[in-house]
């Protein structure tokens, strides 16, 4: 297992690569400008000046491997520098990528922005999987039954209505029409510099601070992650569902009947551990889809995260960000097939990967 | 944090009024936190490296021009002790340069002085030709910009230069720091991340926290010229969203103080600010939805001379008609329908600044389709039998393009049922805005081209100085074939008297004397019925009913005033 | 009826097992499937009767039924005089130590995930208190009892062969000491030379354990062998059942008979004198059976009245018993 894991670590290597050189192609080839958003009174050769600034006159080969240095070599430098204080070359003028439209490095803004994504885009991911599973356990198991049917028309609606649907609609109920005075009012505004902590301004902890402080998070969480939980767990239960209905007309389920047990560990023990794993490597392939971030529902809640950050940077033609934004996504995306992969192996004993 | 920035604030004003029992109502950071949302985050707290709206208003919370426009587009000076003039001496006689006197014992908020050397800094570096700077445009003509002493800095242009209020004017031209910008020149002005995120200024606010494309959490800057100001001890000004959810956010949830730019349709503003938990506040400037009259022909049988003047219009060449059609239209109508409180009727293309705003032609808002069918029995236009007027064989039929959007569609629509009215026939056509405004000449459906009777848009101009935009309209700005088409004049309007006013306001620096040309210029067209003018289209930001001393400026930041804003008891 | 010598250990009477069949939008029920439609018989401590037929005929729902595999649509199954039709959940789980079953896919009826170490003591964790040790002692023993290393284990099924993985499977049927076990066409699935150390493997452990057995299997040679008395059912019903010899010498049903001719002869110079009886047309579908005698449709030998009544199940010999209307 270990020599496949790195076996298939090694060519991830090349993949990613070529990647990297796709996604600059693709990017370099849009018709895009990144003075193109600037008002119409800015003139032809000032937007000529510029673009030539931002190092766009310079040939795509060279902008190119400009980039492949900027990220394979000086970011990755710069961590140990600033995570370990080991300096290797010159660590302070260190050419880092940099965004267009902030001028600031990007790998900075990402950083800055992963909490908060994280810990909705995450947390709603972890909600709908937690929703997914039980619904999905006892749709399969009470197949037709009105539970089922309920499930069913559940998924459909988490499936077919979009979250600028039900986003909106959650935020005209909980924050325009229950008054905010209200023990149930809701913010509808994420606020991403909002800090749990116990400490209050004084800097001495207090439990009533820090209780305070994480039922605000909780409060300005629950909408959006709601919203993304009931899209996350549409997909999770119908996969769990499918997958249970799978084992459970399988033979061994009725081994375990026969074996006397008890119904809850022959669907518990027997058929859910079953089941789990097709599921299983579903969720690990979901995950890189929560680095990526909710584009709509983080633009409804304000919660500006990683997707807010790519579209700002689509819509300003903010080439560096978007180009490290899309390759650290591929990145994931190999990374967590791979994971799915060997968790497949680890969780069923009938694969073997030599 | 944000509970930590409260916490602070309302600790530092306790301590205030301890110590100043007499003066705490009016001492710096009484009214605690203010909330701003703008829709569009801002990126950079630096003007010069982004010419976005959202960042160059963020960014005057903290640094501040020499001078700028108040909400009547008048000059109006800031750091400076008055706005340099010919009559005071400022502006010297060739008009080849200005000299700012800057206000004596101004600091930076890290406390040290603001003087003349960091405004020559503030040129060099925009002027840098490395540094891409994007407001260039500002410093057109400068040859040079020296600091006489610590408080005196003179501009000098290369040539006259009779509107010279470009540099450091104006929330897209502040002054930063020299000492904190002097390793960002040129090719490292990107690098100074720090400085760009968080400029030491001169204004009422200072950032505390910059969250790229997020949130700006700031402080009341302690070393502010007004110890009294600003109100609010802090600040946070959100970005993200939608234009409709961050007037929500004020108008509906109360959850912000501020929400600035909401573009969306009157009837859904109308029934937030329903809510009753804040206010919509609308600023106009000079975009004005207008009627373009077309005075030649546009027929199809004249091949390359179509819509050229060598043949003048078979009926709107008569200005009793084109009167008429004016005085048939309800503006006050359209602007109900179409754009709610972010508009207004208007009877000039010139609208604002206020010193240029004509009251000559007023008469035109109310509607009058009595006057208009009198007008044109008077000129012998008489009414046919299928309700069309003619003369001599000409039928009063004209064809109305514009481009395609629902608000124009509708405007026709009305337009041609107030033209019914008079016995005018009306046949509607709409073209891709792509393709109406972009200019490409093998098309035939450009604006520029006009191969019609009348076309609609709208039209601005950036600033406040009207000289280029009313200069588009002389003779030699009549869009032909033989430039390409590309002309600002589409009316096709050639009036000696115009194009004599036009050139004598390129040689006049006294803004009373341009004003008075500029409005002379508005009203002739405005009188000879070239330009139908419809509608003024604002701004419209909302702000909470709780927020006091917003005034909205459509000319600068709409942030101009912050410091004076304050939370009503 | 029966003989009074013998008390039986399973009674089977009238057992139904109909499948309802739902359609349309509202799910109605229009139908159902008559799997097993109204089967009894005996089977007495220590023998194995032999249950044959073609597939799809009902034998495996027969089977599952008896242990309740399946909530049986009526009838009743008495183990020891206790009704298992009737018995609740909990009563149903204490009984189950009592009866067992070993099914026809050893691969599929052991769960992938689990070692065979587990599978095998999962029900000793169920239903005994034993301590881990005890319980290890109790796997080592058993997998010494059905020809399986010890140190096997820790594996997981897939990693034994076919044969192999039935032993498993008996194991795991003997860990708690049952009394009766149902053979599901145990040996359907391996290969020849596997299947009669398998059986082998069933008469010993029968022997030295003093099992009953209800042994399932469309193979009529090898019910023969392992048989002591044999049922013939055909689409739901038995139609022929009676003591192994009898049954193979002298069938009465035309069905069994038709059964037997197709069963090849271990002396081929015999086997040229064997009349063979082909079955025309195909099995009716158990949702909608012909009226009269089931078999009506196939029989080389219906008459009138095979079309009309459903002929009566009775005794017609020493424990042979059938149901056909051409037996007088």
């Amino acid at each position: 297992m270990l020599n496949y894991t790195l076996r298939r670590l090694m060519f991830t290597i090349p993949t990613l690569l070529l990647i990297s050189f796709i996604i600059f192609l693709i990017l370099d080839l849009a018709p895009n400008d990144p003075t193109g958003n600037l008002p119409l009174t800015i003139p032809p050769e000032v937007r000529e000046k510029i673009r030539a600034s931002l190092g766009l006159d310079a040939p795509m080969f060279v902008r190119y491997l400009l980039w492949c240095n900027q990220f394979f070599i000086n970011e990755p430098l710069n961590m140990l520098y600033e995570g370990f204080n080991w300096c290797i070359g010159d660590c302070e003028n260190r050419l880092r990528v940099t965004s267009w439209s902030t001028r600031s490095p990007v790998v900075d803004l990402i950083i800055e922005r992963l909490p908060q994504t994280l810990w909705v885009i995450g947390m709603s991911y972890v909600v709908g999987i937690l929703i997914a599973v039980p619904i999905g356990v006892i749709s399969a198991y009470k197949q037709y039954s009105w539970f089922d049917q309920a499930g069913t028309f559940v998924s459909m609606i988490g499936f077919s209505v979009p979250t600028f649907f039900t986003g909106v609609l959650l935020i005209v109920v909980f924050s325009v029409m229950i008054p905010n005075d209200s023990w149930f009012w809701l913010p509808s505004i994420y606020d991403t510099t909002h800090v749990v902590t116990g400490l209050d301004s004084a800097g001495e902890w207090h439990f009533s601070t820090l209780w305070s402080n994480l039922s605000f998070q909780f409060r300005q969480m629950l909408m959006p992650v709601m919203v993304l939980a009931l899209y996350n767990a549409a997909q999770i239960s119908r996969f769990m569902r499918a997958s249970m209905l799978d084992n459970l007309s399988q033979d061994y389920v009725r081994t375990a009947r026969a074996k006397g047990l008890k119904e809850k560990t022959v669907l518990l023990v027997h058929v859910l551990r079953n089941s789990m794993i097709p599921v299983v490597t579903v969720i690990a392939l979901g995950v890189p889809q929560i680095f990526g971030g909710a584009i709509i529902t983080e633009q409804i809640f304000k919660v500006n995260g990683l997707g807010q950050l790519l579209i700002v940077g689509i819509q300003g033609a903010d080439i560096p960000l978007v180009q490290t934004l899309t390759f650290l996504f591929a990145v994931l995306i190999v990374i967590f097939n791979l994971i799915a992969d060997v968790l497949y192996g680890l969780l069923d004993p009938r694969i073997r990967y030599e | 944090m944000k509970l930590k920035h409260l916490m602070a604030g309302a600790l530092g004003a306790a301590l205030m009024s301890t110590s100043a029992i007499a003066e705490s109502h009016m001492a710096q950071g009484r009214d605690g936190h203010v909330n701003i949302i703008y829709w569009q985050a801002a990126s950079i707290l630096n003007p010069y490296l982004s010419g976005g709206t959202k960042d160059i208003e963020a960014a005057s919370l903290v640094i501040e021009p020499l001078a700028r426009y108040d909400e009547g587009g008048a000059l109006v000076a800031w750091l400076a002790t008055e706005i340099p003039t010919v009559e005071n001496g400022g502006v010297s006689e060739d008009l080849r340069s200005i000299t700012w006197h800057i206000t004596p014992g101004l600091t930076w908020s890290d406390g040290t002085p603001f003087t003349a050397a960091d405004v020559v800094f503030t040129g060099e570096y925009c002027m840098d030709p490395s540094g891409g700077c994007q407001q260039l445009a500002k410093f057109d003509g400068v040859e040079s910009i020296v600091a006489v002493d610590d408080l005196t800095v003179i501009v000098n242009f290369a040539s006259a230069k009779p509107f010279p209020y470009g540099p450091f004017v104006g929330g897209q031209s502040p002054i930063i720091q020299a000492a904190q910008f002097a390793d960002c020149m040129g090719v490292a002005a990107p690098t100074c991340t720090d400085a760009n995120f968080n400029p030491i200024g001169t204004g009422p606010f200072m950032v505390s926290e910059f969250r790229a494309n997020d949130t700006i959490s700031m402080e009341a800057n302690p070393n502010y010229r007004d110890p009294s100001k600003p109100a609010f001890a802090t600040l946070t000004f959100k970005g993200g969203g939608s234009a409709d959810a961050s007037a929500r956010a004020v108008l509906e949830t109360g959850e912000f103080d501020y929400a600035w730019n909401l573009q969306i349709a009157p009837e859904i503003l109308d029934s937030m600010e329903a809510a009753g938990n804040g206010t919509i506040v609308s600023g106009f400037g000079t975009l004005v939805e207008r009627i373009m009259i077309n005075l030649t022909n546009p027929s199809a049988d004249l091949g390359d001379e179509r819509s050229t003047v060598a043949h003048p219009h078979p009926f709107l060449s008569d200005i009793a008609v084109r009167q008429a059609l004016s005085m048939a239209i309800d503006r006050e109508f359209l602007v109900e329908v179409g754009y709610g409180q972010a508009g207004r009727p208007t009877c000039n293309v010139l609208p604002a600044p206020a010193i240029y705003a004509s009251t000559a032609n007023d008469g035109c808002l109310v509607q009058d389709i009595a006057g208009a069918n009198a007008m044109l029995d008077a000129a012998g236009w008489e009414m046919g039998s299928d309700g069309v007027r003619a003369k001599d064989g000409v039928r009063l039929s004209i064809l109305y393009q514009t481009s395609t959007n629902a608000v124009r569609q509708d405007f026709q629509a009305l337009i041609k049922q107030w033209w019914s009215e008079i016995g005018v026939e009306t046949e509607l056509k709409n073209v891709d805005a792509g393709v109406f405004f972009g200019g490409d000449q093998s098309s035939p459906d450009t604006f520029q081209k006009l191969f019609a009777d009348v076309e609609m848009y709208a039209n601005n101009f950036d600033g406040t100085d009207p000289e280029a935009y009313m200069g588009g309209f002389v003779c030699d700005k009549i869009p032909s074939p033989e430039n390409a088409w590309l002309g600002t004049n589409m009316p096709r309007y050639c009036n000696p008297d115009y194009d004599a006013a036009s050139a004598e306001m390129a040689g006049t620096a006294d803004i009373n004397e341009r004003a008075r040309l500029a409005k002379a210029m508005n009203d002739m067209m405005m009188q000879d019925f070239v330009i139908i003018p419809l509608v003024d289209r604002g701004r419209v930001s909302a702000h909470a009913n709780s927020l006091e001393g917003v005034v909205l400026n459509t000319w600068d930041s709409e942030l101009w005033n912050v410091a004076d804003w304050s939370r009503a008891e | 009826m029966f003989d009074d010598k013998k008390t039986p250990l399973l009674r089977v009477r009238n057992l139904k097992m109909h499948f309802p069949i739902y359609r349309g939008l509202m799910k109605k029920q229009v139908g159902a499937v008559k799997a097993v439609d109204g089967i009894s018989f005996d089977i007495f401590e220590g023998e194995t009767l032999g249950l044959v037929g073609e597939s799809g005929c009902g034998k495996s729902t027969a089977g599952r039924c008896v242990l309740r595999l399946y909530e049986v649509t009526d009838g009743s199954i008495e183990l020891d005089g206790q009704n298992i039709a009737e018995l609740s959940g909990k009563e149903l789980r204490a009984k189950r130590p009592e009866m067992q079953m070993i099914f026809q896919d050893p691969q599929a009826s052991l769960n992938p995930r689990m070692t065979v170490g587990s599978i095998i003591s999962e029900p000793l964790v169920e239903h005994r208190k034993m301590t881990k040790v005890e319980r290890s002692a109790r796997v080592d023993e058993l997998m010494d009892a059905v020809g399986l290393a010890r140190r096997y284990a820790d594996r997981y099924p897939h990693e034994f062969s076919g044969g192999q993985r039935q032993r498993i499977g008996i194991a795991r049927a003997l860990a708690l000491n049952p009394k009766f076990i149902v053979c599901d066409e145990p040996i359907a699935a391996l290969d020849v030379s596997i299947q009669a150390q398998v059986v082998n493997l069933l008469e010993d452990l029968q022997e030295k354990y003093g099992l009953t057995y209800l042994f399932i299997s469309h193979d009529l040679s090898m019910v023969r062998h392992l048989a002591s008395r044999v049922a013939v059912m055909y689409l739901g019903k038995l139609v022929e059942l009676g003591p192994s010899e009898t049954l193979y010498t002298a069938a009465q049903h035309p069905y069994t008979q038709a059964l037997l001719s197709a069963v090849p002869h271990p002396d081929p110079a015999k086997a040229g004198n064997i009349n063979r009886i082909i079955l025309e047309g195909d099995v009716p579908s158990p949702s909608n059976p012909p009226q009269g005698c089931n078999f009506c449709t196939r029989c080389p030998r219906a008459i009138d009245i095979c079309h009309q009544d459903e002929p009566e199940w009775r005794q017609i010999g020493e424990d042979h018993f059938a149901a056909c209307h051409l037996i007088e």
